[in-house]
């Protein structure tokens, strides 16, 4: 952390972004749960002249809390996490700040990718094994109110398909929008193979509560079974396959 | 002074990795390779002592890329990196040749202990393992030496604990 402090005093103090903004250091709040990659994460951000890594999260949890405490400029997260999943980590602190950048890293490509990154308020994602090429642009489009997508994703939004006609403030409601905030948190922890009690006690309320909720998850996705949820949470990027 | 190669498609860990090794002053990152294909030719040409080698990556994975490296030669240890804690991966590392087996969950912890542990001839394998299974595996892969690998006695061993 000596680094971080030393590069704050150069800075003007960064708790919050002066106007102008231009002699202020871009920072950048990095969430993954493994440390090793988070290490290699502020390796290459904090190279950069001007960017400043101000706080690392293993936990979407965690993200969601540093991110409305420090108001960090830009969001750098795994899509997967244990717990917390990022895309539901990325929907609260955009609703929290919506002048926040996020950026996802993500293992896999997928059309329906896209369109959940977007719809949660992110703007834009690169697959891990392409950082090296992407990951600086990626940060620098997304400082300046630009999307990034990995190249592919790219092709997918400018040969126009039906999926365009999704404006960003107004999503349409595929079936599994109509998830509670708790209950998308729910669904990872039973596709992580969690049983109501442990639910219960993860989230710290009633057995009973879990069930409630248990049963309106299964009602509303149409699905009657854990292996059904489980595929269900996979093809949603909710749990990584 | 050893001589580390990190082969592995995700920069991140590549950045990370050398981090740790930089800041290790009796190691020495010699090269790093994106996939196992450069990875091979890369190993080949610098001869490192030590390869830390991804197991999932596209094309030549790390398993293969581990059979392709002992096929050349028997002396440069090989430590695979995996999210997966899998005995059935174990189990087809320890066929291909590899030394050790580390999580990637447990990397920045567990780097250096690994490196030490397959440098002095032992294999490394995490501890998140459980110590019976993994002394059943290496039993089937080393039915002549069915002694503890070196890298399980120091944690059970270690009077700080894991």
């Amino acid at each position: 952390m000596m680094e971080e402090s030393t590069r704050g005093a150069e800075m003007a103090v960064s708790s919050t972004p002066p106007f102008g903004g231009s002699t202020a250091a871009l920072r950048i709040l990095i969430v993954d749960d493994h440390d090793i990659l988070r290490r290699g994460l502020k390796e290459i951000l904090n190279a950069k002249p001007g960017w400043e890594v101000c706080a690392e999260a293993k936990t979407g949890k965690e993200a969601v809390a540093l991110a409305e405490k420090l108001k960090p400029q830009i969001v750098v997260m795994d899509i997967s996490m244990p717990d917390l999943n990022g895309l539901e980590a990325a929907r609260r602190i955009h609703r929290a700040l919506p002048k926040t950048g996020i950026l996802f890293l993500t293992m896999h490509f997928s059309d329906q990718l896209v369109r959940e990154v977007i719809e949660c308020g992110a703007r834009g994602y690169i697959l891990k094994s392409d950082a090296d090429r992407d990951l600086v642009a990626a940060v620098d489009c997304i400082a300046n109110r630009r999307t990034f997508f990995t190249s592919r994703a790219s092709e997918m939004l400018l040969g126009g398909q039906a999926f365009l006609g999704i404006s960003v403030s107004e999503p349409k409601l595929p079936l599994r929008s109509r998830l509670t905030s708790r209950e998308r948190e729910i669904v990872q922890l039973l596709a992580e193979g969690k049983s109501s009690k442990e639910v219960a006690a993860a989230l710290g309320i009633s057995v009973k509560t879990a069930e409630t909720h248990r049963a309106n998850i299964m009602r509303k996705l149409e699905i009657h079974s854990v292996s059904e949820l489980v595929r269900y949470a996979i093809k949603n990027q909710i749990i990584e396959a | 002074m050893p001589r580390v190669l990190i082969v592995d498609d995700h920069a991140f860990v590549r950045r990370g990795v050398q981090n740790i090794v930089d800041s290790f002053p009796d190691w020495e990152l010699c090269g790093e390779a994106s996939n196992g294909g450069d990875g091979v030719r890369m190993i080949e040409e610098l001869r490192p002592d030590v390869v830390l080698m991804d197991v999932s990556m596209p094309g030549m994975d790390g398993i293969e890329a581990t059979r392709a490296v002992r096929k050349g030669n028997s002396r440069i240890k090989i430590i695979l990196i995996t999210l997966h804690e899998s005995v059935e991966l174990l189990r087809s590392g320890f066929r291909a040749g590899a030394n050790g087996y580390l999580l990637k969950a447990d990397a920045e912890e567990e780097l250096i202990n690994a490196l030490r542990i397959v440098i002095g001839d032992g294999c490394y394998i995490s501890p998140k393992f459980d110590p019976q299974v993994v002394a059943q595996v290496l039993k089937e892969i080393q039915p002549a030496s069915a002694k503890q690998p070196i890298g399980q006695i120091s944690h059970r061993n270690d009077a700080e604990g894991p």
